[in-house]
């Protein structure tokens, strides 16, 4: 089985991923669960690029990755500023500790 | 011509119920005469409508490719009904002027009475199946939120909120035969489902077909749904006659109606809708028999009558049914208006309380007698004509017993009939109640619905050429109103009838005047538990909440579960995925 | 050949930074981790033609997040939390390694060699073809934004935390003898 170049991206795009998801389920520090998501959104990148490069239409794959950057790193900014908020209100970053949303 | 009457006659009470929204409920004087005003309207536009009808496509809006065409067609079934539904319904708000008077949040009220109008029509001038469920489902909203009109009561919305679950059981029937026919036909225009549907393999078909019936069962009110209309009837008079009595219950015999070509064919269906119709005619109309609640023997009588309509489709009998429903809105409506009347006057339901009130208020009683005579099938009023074509037609399309539970049935609607109107308006005054006789707008509403029971008998001819001539698959015979006069008063079986209704009138007679109200031990339990089905209806209920407490544990709060559902989902997609690839 | 080892090399290198990322116990060398992450897949972006969105990318991912999750921290404070994780470990790497496998086995048929036909420029696809996206990100850098002023806001003292921990504790007490009391009533 003859590896070429795009087969190996697509490895490590799948390996980000399951580090990504791995660590958003072993995490406990809210902080970290927005790093984590940054992780998860490097992946996705370089996915939709890899996709746009098989298919020919790298523009496309770009013009989607740029739009998914900006995107996720707004995501990041209002997640922290949500955690900032909550480490404020409720004292604790623990998610253990954050559930009051039960029953 | 007719696709600008459409639009009118969905759009103005649509157009009506936003302006009103934008009211303040400090004009009341305002919101009552917008209601009228935009009712009568679409009242006109419907009676207009019936000049043009036929039955070719009307409107039709390409909606892209999922959805099919949102196509609206007013043949003859359409706008019969169509009619019915906006001119009964400007009358009920003619009468909510008087009786809503010095209520609080009219705005509310009358908003959702002008969308559900504008629902209902929707509903059935529609030619595309999903959207004909989107209509559906419009009209259960309204009907849930004007039962629960009073939401500080909690008799009405626990009413409002059995409404709306029973039906929408029946609407996820109506929604499952629509997707099967898309999945089968590849369009969800009901023309195509009717011309089409000796097409479709015969399982599929059935799936439709009893699917069809379960939503129209559940919106009717027939058995095993009967449970929720006489619990809806904590709802304001004038709703109980427009949605309950008069329009959103013929839904159900509507669809029915429309699609008995589709269906005639499927085995057991013609049974299976004639059993339904003849159970719940009859354990309706025994229930009446012993209810004390004005309002509710109203509502069992409605359902029987229902019942009758339903079981004249399963006997084959499309046209007797569509008569009877426009005879038994007219004549329903003015009951429950003029029984609106003596509620809001006295100011209680229970009619061991009433007794005599035919010296004080005159004109409601006569109103209510005219009423009663047609429900109980008297000569002359449109009530008689139609019922007797129902049992003829049952004569002929199904088995003998069943058409002598049905005369039984008649009989029994004589009886509960005339003790309702000897408890109410004669004999002795059982309690010390203030009596108002009915204001003007009433007045006029229940005089023009009394005039319609000795009159719209006479558009038999009319109606018949009517659906005959825009229904090409229903094969309705041609008759003209001469037939039916000749036919029915000769046929012996009218004969027949009407004794079973004088019996049943005289039985009446002898024991009200005792006062023995005909009630007492096993028939009470079974009539109060709506013959076991309230009791299966608690404890499903019971059981879904305790079944909800018991899994309230995977609600952990924590948020590395809830991603362990998002992953798991994630998992499971991709097996589906692989493993069909 | 060489460019298929080096994109082995720097999918490995991100990997294994994501992990030591991801494992760390405090959030600065996190960070720091993140910022090689970011720089490794800037340069995978690069070989495989992506230009712009590389320079967006180590831009983006090496600068604003990290200063962004620094700027987070020292508002904050350091909070050490308890390490052990709420889900059993067998259970999470089961639940990946599923879905890791079978997005492999579905994607590997399908991205093998580069596709070269109409090749589009990304100016024409951003500005033209997708300038409904545009419109959504102008929008959602405002949302982005407000979130900003939200992280900005409210600076309370050090001691203020600490009260407030405590009020929130008292109300908790507050509401669970409440709770007892109604439920006593009841019974």
């Amino acid at each position: 089985m003859t590896l070429t170049p795009l087969n190996a991206v697509l490895f490590g795009v799948v390996l980000l991923l399951v580090v990504g998801f791995y660590g958003l389920l072993i995490t406990r520090n809210l902080i970290k669960i927005v790093l984590v998501l940054q992780i998860l959104v490097k992946a996705v990148v370089v996915a939709l690029v890899l996709g746009g490069k098989a298919s020919g239409n790298l523009g496309l794959g770009q013009s989607l990755a740029a739009t998914v950057i900006v995107a996720d790193t707004i995501v990041a900014v209002v997640a922290l500023a949500l955690a900032v908020q909550v480490r404020r209100r409720v004292g604790t970053l623990d998610l253990a500790k954050i559930s009051s949303l039960r029953g | 011509m007719a696709a600008i009457l459409i639009g009118l006659v969905i759009g103005l009470p649509w157009l009506g119920a936003i302006v009103i929204w934008r009211t303040t409920d400090d004009t009341p004087h305002l919101q009552h005469t917008l209601a009228v005003a935009f009712s009568i309207a679409a009242g006109l536009a419907s009676l207009a409508l019936i000049r043009f009808s036929s039955a070719e496509t009307a409107i039709s809006i390409p909606m892209g490719r999922y959805f099919g065409d949102l196509t609206f067609t007013a043949d003859g079934l359409a706008v019969t009904l169509t009619a019915i539904a906006c001119v009964i319904g400007s009358l009920a708000v003619i009468f909510s002027v008087d009786y809503m008077h010095g209520e609080g949040q009219l705005g509310r009220y009358y908003s959702f009475v002008l969308l559900f109008i504008g629902a209902m029509t929707g509903l059935l001038l529609s030619g595309n199946l999903l959207f004909m469920f989107f209509f559906w489902e419009i009209t259960a909203l309204c009907s849930y939120a004007l039962i629960s009109f009073y939401n500080d009561d909690p008799k009405a919305v626990a009413g409002g909120i059995k409404a709306l679950i029973i039906t929408q059981v029946g609407g996820v029937g109506l929604l499952a035969g629509a997707l099967t026919t898309y999945s089968a036909l590849g369009s969800y225009q009901v023309s195509d489902l009717i011309a089409r549907a000796g097409t479709i393999p015969a399982g599929l078909l059935a799936v439709i077909a009893f699917g069809f019936l379960l939503a129209a069962a559940a919106k009717s009110a027939q058995f095993p749904f009967h449970t929720w209309l006489p619990d809806a009837m904590e709802a304001p008079t004038p709703i109980s006659a427009l949605i309950h009595a008069a329009t959103m219950v013929n839904a159900g015999v509507y669809l029915l109606a429309r699609f008995y070509p589709a269906f005639e064919h499927v085995p057991g269906w013609t049974m299976s809708v004639l059993m339904v119709g003849l159970i719940t005619a009859f354990i309706a109309a025994v229930s009446a028999l012993i209810a004390t609640d004005l309002k509710r023997t109203l509502a069992y009588s409605t359902v029987s009558q229902l019942g009758y309509m339903v079981y004249a489709i399963g006997a084959g009998g499309v046209f007797a049914s569509q008569f009877h429903l426009l005879s038994h809105a007219v004549f329903k409506a003015l009951l429950f208006l003029a029984a609106g009347s003596v509620i809001h006057s006295i100011g209680t339901r229970d009619m061991r309380r009433m007794g005599g009130l035919g010296k004080r208020m005159p004109f409601v009683r006569n109103m209510f007698i005219v009423g009663a005579l047609a429900l109980a099938g008297v000569p002359i009023l449109n009530g008689f004509w139609s019922k007797e074509l129902i049992l003829e037609v049952g004569l002929q399309g199904s088995p003998i017993w069943a058409y002598g539970l049905m005369l039984l049935g008649a009989g029994l609607t004589a009886f509960y009939t005339f003790r309702m109107v000897w408890l109410v308006f004669f004999g002795a005054e059982r309690d010390q109640l203030h009596v108002h006789n009915a204001g003007s707008a009433m007045k006029v509403a229940l005089g023009i619905l009394a005039a319609g029971t000795f009159v719209t008998w006479l558009f038999f001819g009319g109606l018949n050429g009517l659906l005959a001539s825009t229904l090409p698959f229903h094969e309705i015979e041609h008759e003209s109103l001469m037939e039916l006069v000749t036919a029915i008063p000769s046929a012996p079986a009218t004969w027949l009838a009407l004794l079973v209704v004088a019996l049943g009138a005289g039985v009446s007679w002898v024991r009200v005047r005792g006062l023995r109200l005909f009630g007492g031990g096993w028939l009470d339990l079974l009539v109060e538990t709506s013959f076991g089905f309230d009791s299966l209806n608690q404890t499903i209920a019971k059981g879904v909440n305790k079944l909800a407490g018991r899994l309230s544990f995977t609600q952990t709060g924590v948020l590395s579960w809830n991603v362990v559902g998002i992953l798991g989902a994630l998992l499971v997609v991709l097996i589906f995925l692989v493993w069909s690839a | 050949m060489t460019e298929t080892f080096y994109y082995i090399v720097l999918g490995l290198g991100a990997s294994f930074c994501a992990y030591r990322a991801m494992i760390s116990k405090h959030i600065l060398p996190s960070t720091l981790y993140l910022a090689g992450v970011s720089a490794l897949v800037t340069i995978t972006l690069y070989l495989l033609g992506a230009y712009e969105v590389a320079v967006i990318e180590l831009s983006v991912g090496a600068g604003l997040v990290t200063v962004l999750l620094v700027y987070a921290l020292s508002v904050i404070g350091e909070d050490v939390v308890d390490p052990t994780s709420i889900i059993p470990k067998p259970l999470a790497f089961l639940l990946v390694a599923g879905i890791g496998g079978l997005a492999i086995w579905m994607a590997y048929p399908l991205v093998i060699h580069p596709n070269a036909n109409g090749e589009v420029l990304l100016a024409n696809v951003l500005w033209k073809q997708r300038a409904l996206d545009v419109w959504v990100q102008v929008a959602l850098i405002f949302s982005g934004v407000m979130g900003v002023l939200g992280l900005l806001s409210e600076k309370v003292h050090p001691q203020g935390q600490e009260t407030q921990i405590h009020e929130v504790q008292a109300v908790r007490e507050e509401h669970g003898i409440a709770i007892q009391i109604e439920q006593e009533l009841h019974v």
